[in-house]
């Protein structure tokens, strides 16, 4: 029998997880194609009578709202049904397994977030490739934006690890905190762009956003592949992205320290 | 009579209970209000950007939202608890409700107090009260009536709409994942007029999905586009008795949902 490494079986469990349970798959698969259609419905309908708007077109405003829809499948895994989120095991104690383990927990929870995001990815990616046919999406307009946008992506993808990761973290300090992880969810849906692109609200609010690391995420992404943002601010946009995930890996990492302080393993 | 007053007692000692942690009580009330505020916003800006959405001036618009939000605020507050009964399953906790007794249903809404009700509630009056004070209508007894009547047809609605997916949890626990886009659903789709779409689309969100008798029918009705919609007058016009009668079909499939429940152990 073949012996897999540590990183390798630690990274698959959610792929597989996901895989044993086909209800959960076709649920995923459904929700996307309709959340996908009615996405586009409601931005062709809302520009059937409005020109451009906000800066973007018709179909900037589509294939934004639509790649939303597709990068939100990235890390949607119902993590909460594994019973492996970090509030679950606060809860009933099993947290101190992480710490028992032959791996680190930093390195434990690095690659199931890595194992579920790959997995995310396959979807997204096919959901692109149908949408792209199907004609929903408009393709970048030029090979230097499709390379920009996919590093951006990435960029994007690794902030949001690291926004996720501080939201998991605060767990090990407040005993009840199930209202911050949630307002905390809120605030990155709302100001990374999911609900409506950031170029929409008004400027005080994009100003703000501009400070914060949510936009990160996913607005810059989107707005560089639909050409919102030109090609020439992608330099100062890819390395604001890149201070964010050096800022985040550095405070996650002091973080986790002090967590480490906190479980007590076996009464002390 | 007895029913009601232990219904009464478990919910002040669930609400004592809330209290224990308060900043976490706090919080919670803040979820709530930022929950409706995010839906607000996201109605607000389409509402800045495309003026005159679906043939309907932004006074109206807002009556949309407003009723919808007071409808969901009222829901989270009776009835949202079986929001929360695939966890509920997946805990074991329905198995120890079946041997209590007390009917299982009324067990579940009386789980917890939903803090979160406070700030969703606290919101959606208040959008209430500026949506009507913007509102040229003739406030006539019978519109107030009628608001008052889609307001509670809503709460029924959505009630039904999450009963149904319980029932699906009692079956597959997994179906509570349906429970969380349901309320993406009628959080995104439920604050403007459904004109603005494809029929189809349209029709999917009437037929398939009833989110259109939530708020958008009756909204039309009260402001006058209730010949626009799409469906007959009086199917618009009957949206509160939808609700009412959609909630009380939910309750009978809850029943026999329950009956058929197996627990871990058979």
């Amino acid at each position: 029998m073949t012996v897999l490494p540590p990183a390798w079986r630690v990274g698959r469990v959610t792929p597989l997880g996901e895989l044993h349970t086909p209800p959960r798959m076709t649920a995923a698969l459904l929700r996307l194609a309709v959340q996908i259609v009615l996405v586009a419905s409601l931005w062709h309908g809302l520009y059937a009578a409005a020109g451009t708007t906000a800066g973007l077109d018709r179909d900037q405003a589509v294939s934004y709202a639509v790649l939303a829809v597709l990068a939100s499948r990235l890390r949607e895994i119902d993590q909460y049904a594994a019973r492996d989120t970090v509030i679950q095991h606060m809860h009933f104690g099993t947290i101190v397994y992480w710490y028992l383990r032959p791996m680190p927990p930093q390195r434990y929870y690095a690659l199931r977030a890595l194992g579920e995001q790959l997995y995310g990815l396959a979807w997204s990616l096919a959901g692109y490739l149908v949408c792209l046919a199907a004609g929903v999406v408009q393709p970048p307009a030029s090979a230097a934006v499709a390379g920009v946008f996919a590093l951006s992506m990435l960029f994007g993808q690794w902030v949001l690890y690291y926004v996720m990761l501080v939201i998991d973290q605060l767990c090990f300090w407040t005993l009840r905190n199930g209202a911050a992880l949630l307002i905390l969810i809120f605030a990155q849906n709302l100001l990374s762009g999911v609900y409506a692109p950031l170029w929409f609200f008004p400027d005080w609010f994009i100003t703000l956003s501009s400070f914060l690391p949510f936009q990160a995420t996913l607005s810059v992404p989107l707005s560089l592949y639909v050409g919102r943002i030109p090609l020439s601010d992608a330099a100062f946009q890819l390395s604001v992205q890149a201070g964010w995930i050096v800022v985040l890996a550095l405070f996650t990492r002091f973080l986790w320290r002090r967590a480490a302080r906190r479980v007590i393993s076996q009464g002390g | 009579m007895n029913a009601v007053r232990i219904a009464w007692r478990v919910t002040r000692l669930n609400f004592r209970a809330q209290l224990e942690y308060r900043t976490e009580f706090l919080m919670m009330i803040a979820v709530g209000a930022i929950w409706q505020v995010s839906v607000l916003v996201f109605a607000t800006v389409l509402l800045t950007r495309f003026t005159g959405m679906g043939g309907w001036n932004s006074s109206d618009v807002l009556l949309i939202p407003a009723t919808r939000m007071l409808a969901h605020g009222l829901f989270v507050l009776v009835l949202g608890r079986i929001h929360a009964l695939g966890r509920f399953i997946q805990e074991g906790v329905i198995d120890t409700y079946l041997v209590r007794p007390m009917p299982v249903h009324r067990q579940v809404q009386l789980q917890f107090f939903p803090t979160n009700a406070i700030g969703d509630l606290t919101v959606a009056a208040g959008l209430m009260v500026g949506a009507i004070a913007r509102s040229d209508l003739d406030w006539t007894a019978g519109r107030i009536t009628y608001l008052v009547a889609a307001v509670f047809g809503g709460m029924l609605l959505e009630a039904a709409l999450f009963t149904v997916v319980a029932c699906a949890s009692l079956r597959f626990p997994a179906a509570d994942y349906w429970g969380r886009w349901l309320e993406e659903l009628l959080g995104t789709f439920g604050s403007y007029p459904l004109n603005v779409l494809p029929r189809a689309v349209g029709g999917l969100l009437t037929f398939g999905l009833p989110l259109a008798f939530v708020a958008y029918f009756p909204a039309a009705v009260l402001t006058g586009h209730g010949h626009d919609t799409g469906v007959p007058y009086w199917l618009a016009a009957a949206s509160p008795l939808i609700g009412l009668l959609a909630y009380l079909a939910a309750r009978l499939l809850w029943k026999w949902s329950l009956n058929h429940y197996t627990g871990v152990n058979g």
